[in-house]
């Protein structure tokens, strides 16, 4: 009982984070040249492993697929097929797995850091709001840039697939005239909203966490490791959601009731 | 730090070992079943598209999104949640007792560090990783059921039926080594990060952060690599 009352509890401080951040920006209070730093900073730190998760998530599915579709007889369609669902769900997932190690552990850390040695105090001292000042820019660029570095990720992954078909044999050029026979509009649009979501939690989550840490560098620790596994969690749900009501819609396109 | 000429001179101590078992496996069990089950109902909903799209029926789903998941999806994505629930906590953990000076205690006892440490989160580890996959992929493969019968009409017993049909046993023994070779990753890279940590606070963070994102790649490249071996070969 109280395990879920906490995590309630913890998830409608997360919104209402959120939301001091959101009406903060409607105000016009986001400073932007912070926010291009910050952009610079997170997404610079986090291209190289984007770029081998892409490679190797590519890899794995396109040879995952090339296995499976062989015991069903369906090889024709692996381009299509491997792209398919890395596209719509496991390249999203793993992808945004990795960032949320990357961006999160090191933005909670920063935040808890400046929080336990009393920095944020410091800035209330100073009559400023320290959401204003350090959460806001970190917030929006953690956003964005997340959002860019799954977008490239995705598109990574499918290099990843041709670079898989070299090294097996399978011609490049069928595989890859086989993916938009497959991938559509829809599939492209759910996973863009994927990345933009996946971007928000990992930015809220651990903005949150690292604002609310207490308790010297042991609870900075803590602040790190319960920030990763909120993001991941958070990640695997919305990543059901989005795909259940995706799936909603298009029964609903189909029946003509839209 | 002197190492140990071979590894079966390391001394198996019970009660550290079940410690960290019971810390880094049992601990994990509720975060790696809920999320696991919503990616059994997940791969349902996605390959119930996907096979409408392709061969315009869904008799073959449930073999399918058993498969992947057995074979792909089940070690990988509960390992990397155990990466992040336990590889920061022990990085962090030896990165703080190297500098407080806890593990130069340890030498003057004449306790090898890595004999004392690592060997049991190591065992440790690898017990929480191949438990952890193996139930996790029970509850995926459940959800899925459900899933299933809701949305493609078929019953429990059908479902379960193509999964048993389709899955062999050398899948599910290749599927456990891949769990215990990632088991094995993460308390090995955490280790390194925390013993090779900096002086100061900060660079344990430092050491914390570098394990979970080294980790979570070895896992994703360690895992092409073994499907390759595995089945490509």
């Amino acid at each position: 009982m109280n395990f879920s009352l906490s995590i309630i509890s913890t998830f409608g401080k997360m919104i209402l984070f959120a939301w001091e951040c959101f009406v903060l920006t409607l105000e016009g209070k986001t400073r932007w040249r912070h926010v291009v730093e910050q952009i610079y900073q997170v997404g610079v730190r986090s291209l190289g492993t984007t770029f081998t998760a892409g490679i190797f998530v590519g890899a794995i599915m396109a040879l995952q697929m090339e296995i499976q579709l062989k015991d069903f007889g369906a090889e024709a369609f692996l381009g299509g097929l491997s792209t398919s669902t890395t596209l719509r769900n496991v390249g999203p997932v793993l992808i945004a797995f990795l960032l949320s190690g990357k961006v999160g552990a090191y933005t909670s850390a920063e935040l808890g850091t400046m929080e336990v040695t009393e920095q944020l105090n410091a800035i209330r001292l100073l009559g400023a709001n320290p959401v204003e000042y350090i959460i806001l820019p970190r917030m929006w660029a953690i956003i964005i840039s997340s959002f860019l570095l799954l977008i490239v990720g995705l598109m990574v992954t499918i290099l990843g697939g041709v670079v898989f078909c070299e090294m097996i044999n399978i011609n490049p050029l069928t595989y890859i005239q086989n993916i938009p026979r497959i991938v559509t509009a829809w599939s492209v649009g759910q996973s863009v909203v994927k990345s933009f979501l996946f971007g928000l939690i990992i930015a809220v989550v651990s903005c949150y966490k690292g604002y609310y840490a207490r308790g010297g560098s042991v609870g900075v620790g803590i602040a790190v490791q319960s920030c990763a596994v909120t993001n991941l969690m958070l990640i695997i749900f919305t990543d059901f959601f989005i795909s259940m009501a995706s799936s909603f819609m298009q029964d609903l396109l189909r029946t003509g009731y839209l | 730090m002197k190492f140990s000429p071979m590894p079966f001179q390391y001394k198996f101590r019970k009660k550290e070992t079940l410690e960290q078992m019971y810390l880094l496996g049992v601990q994990s069990v509720p975060i790696i079943v809920v999320s696991l089950g919503f990616v059994g109902l997940m791969m349902i909903l996605e390959l119930a598209f996907h096979m409408r799209l392709v061969l315009s029926h869904d008799a073959l789903v449930p073999s399918f999104s058993a498969i992947l998941m057995v074979r792909e999806l089940g070690p990988v994505i509960s390992c990397l949640l155990l990466t992040s629930r336990i590889g920061a906590g022990i990085a962090a953990e030896i990165g703080s007792m190297k500098i407080t000076e806890q593990l130069d205690a340890l030498k003057m006892l004449s306790i090898d560090p890595i004999d004392y440490l690592v060997i049991p989160r190591w065992m440790g580890s690898v017990f929480a990783a191949v438990t952890l996959t193996v139930i996790s992929i029970a509850v995926a493969l459940w959800g899925g059921a459900f899933l299933a019968t809701k949305k493609l009409g078929t019953t429990p017993g059908e479902y379960f039926n193509t999964v048993f049909f389709f899955v062999k046993f050398p899948d599910v023994l290749r599927c456990l080594v891949k769990a215990a070779a990632f088991g094995t990753l993460i308390p090995v890279i955490a280790a390194y990060q925390g013993f090779h940590c900096g002086t100061g606070s900060a660079a344990v963070g430092e050491a914390a952060t570098q394990a979970v994102v080294k980790t979570s790649l070895c896992i994703i490249i360690a895992d092409f690599l073994l499907t390759y071996l595995f089945y490509a070969i």
